[in-house]
């Protein structure tokens, strides 16, 4: 009698460390959400009743044509852009407004002119984390300028800095708050190809520093960019009205190598699979 | 150093040479066509010295020149002081708040096209006190510029900057003094340089109108009741090169507080 309570509570425990394990919780939730704004012309829906699930510690990029609302969507997630319809959670609470547990990339970097890489990370994070003491502030705002390796240009201002160089300030902030969410709206978008290339292994380097516990959703129309860092892609239908075409898995191994990766066969028909459900014409004799 | 004597600083100091050699012609030109009317550039210089030789003689029956500039200079930086104080944080309001902007813009918009010299007699009524009137008039015509465009330098914020404001939970304040202010300041600056500069063509008609002190007086009384248009024109030198050493200060804060994206 005793035994069995003894080795249910056993169960009961193992449970307990393995369940988050197997089934991870669900960091983001997205449940019918529609978003519609007021235009010159009447009401323009941008998405239509979209429902996405992110597990923790999840690598999901949205993919789509110009316009076709991923944006948006990723919008309802930091909490930049109200639901007309449907909920978002974030960590299982409904979000109204940004918050410090999702960190942002912006796709033109928006870091302040006028201020200096160090202080565009150290006003951010003294606005974000009120409770912190100045010195725990300054702690972070260092670690994290270290980690992108942007310490010794902490004084100067982002117009004397490269796009790569800005880009990594933006997520040197982005990180700087610890969130347990990060949001990536075309962030490489404006860089050059092979600095591009650097920020993608860059970027996976600071997500395995950090155990693989931040879940990461990111706006990008770059295919190759989109499975060499996801577990999952979102593919989504043109606007107006956008819903989500097809989620396409990428269960490739990693880490995974840039070189390699391009010569592995389910890299290349997962290539082929979003190439064909992006586009639907290949050359000039499809077109009629 | 190497760059101060480049092509670049060469041919433009060679422009500018030129440019005050055809000024000269002209000046000489009209000389002789006036019939030594108005004097030759070569008289002006000798009235110039004359009056240079003392120039901030402070006695109760003859100021020098030096004096007279500097008590101009003390009333426009006085109403151009107050009226930049009032028009700074008050251009800023009405830029971030329509409802602000709606009730503020139809004032400004009826009182900014009128003459500044038609509130000089309203200041004389208001202070009875000439000097202070013409203050009163500096005051009010250094408000427009600088409120306009305060006003459109908050209005014009970009999305991007009020996205980081909003995606990292700015206080107002932090808005205030970390996005609202350095944007601004670039268009504050501009509308200050505009209202230093209105403020400079004023004074000299105000202190005409009202006598004793400063420059315009010096042009009424010493240059044309005095018979010397010589000294109308070695006042109208100093009031412009003045006019230009102001505008350059202004253009330096501009170019420092503009900042490269």
């Amino acid at each position: 009698m005793s035994n069995t309570t003894i080795s249910t509570s056993n169960h009961a425990v193992a449970d307990a460390i393995l369940e988050p394990i197997l089934n991870p919780a669900n960091a983001i939730e997205i449940e019918n959400v529609t978003v519609s704004f007021k235009a010159s012309k009447g009401i323009y829906t941008a998405v239509q009743d979209i429902s996405l699930t992110v597990k923790k510690g999840e690598i999901v990029s949205l993919i789509g044509h110009s316009g076709c609302g991923k944006s948006t969507l990723m919008g309802t997630i930091s909490g930049m852009v109200k639901p007309t319809a449907g909920t978002v959670k974030a960590n299982g609470n409904v979000i109204t407004n940004p918050g410090p547990d999702r960190g942002i990339v912006f796709q033109n970097y928006s870091l302040l002119p006028w201020l200096t890489v160090y202080k565009n990370i150290y006003e951010a994070v003294d606005a974000a984390l009120r409770n912190k003491s100045t010195a725990e502030k300054k702690e972070l705002v260092e670690a994290n300028l270290k980690m992108v390796n942007l310490w010794q240009h902490k004084d100067k201002l982002p117009g004397h800095l490269s796009g790569g160089m800005k880009q990594r300030v933006a997520i040197a902030r982005a990180f700087a708050i610890n969130p347990s969410i990060l949001l990536l709206d075309e962030p490489f978008g404006a860089l050059d190809a092979l600095t591009k290339s650097n920020m993608h292994v860059e970027l996976l380097k600071l997500w395995n520093l950090d155990n693989r516990e931040k879940t990461i959703v990111m706006v990008t129309h770059d295919v190759e960019e989109a499975i060499f860092l996801s577990d999952r892609v979102v593919v989504m239908n043109n606007g107006p009205a956008a819903t989500i075409k097809e989620i396409v898995d990428v269960p490739l191994p990693r880490p995974r190598n840039k070189k390699e990766i391009v010569h592995n066969e389910a890299y290349m028909s997962i290539h082929d699979k979003l190439l064909s459900l992006l586009i639907d014409k290949f050359s000039i004799n499809d077109i009629h | 150093m190497k760059n101060i004597f480049s092509i670049k600083t060469l041919t433009s100091i060679l422009y500018f040479l030129c440019g005050m050699a055809l000024m000269g012609g002209i000046w000489e030109l009209v000389s002789h066509l006036t019939k030594h009317e108005i004097p030759t550039p070569k008289e002006t210089w000798v009235v110039f010295k004359e009056v240079i030789k003392n120039p901030m003689q402070d006695d109760p029956d003859y100021k020098g020149i030096g004096t007279k500039l500097i008590s101009s200079l003390k009333r426009v930086g006085i109403g151009f002081g107050l009226g930049s104080f009032i028009a700074i944080p008050l251009g800023l309001l009405i830029g971030s708040s329509k409802i602000a902007m709606g009730i503020v813009n139809p004032m400004v918009q009826i009182l900014r096209p009128v003459s500044p010299l038609a509130w000089f007699p309203l200041g004389l009524a208001i202070f009875k006190d000439s000097p202070q009137a013409s203050i009163f008039m500096i005051f009010i015509c250094s408000l427009w510029p600088t409120l306009l465009n305060a006003a459109f330098g908050a209005s014009h914020i970009p999305q991007d900057h009020k996205n980081v404001s909003k995606a990292f939970g700015f206080s107002k304040w932090k808005y205030l003094i970390r996005i609202l202010l350095p944007y601004s300041l670039s268009h504050i600056v501009t509308g200050l340089r505009l209202s230093v500069g209105v403020a400079w063509m004023v004074i000299v008609a105000g202190e005409m109108l009202s006598g004793g002190m400063g420059l315009g007086y010096f042009v009424w009384e010493e240059g044309f009741n005095g018979g010397s248009v010589a000294k109308i024109l070695v006042a109208i030198i100093v009031i412009g090169v003045v006019g230009l050493v102001l505008d350059k200060i202004f253009m330096a804060l501009q170019k420092k507080f503009t900042y490269a994206v």
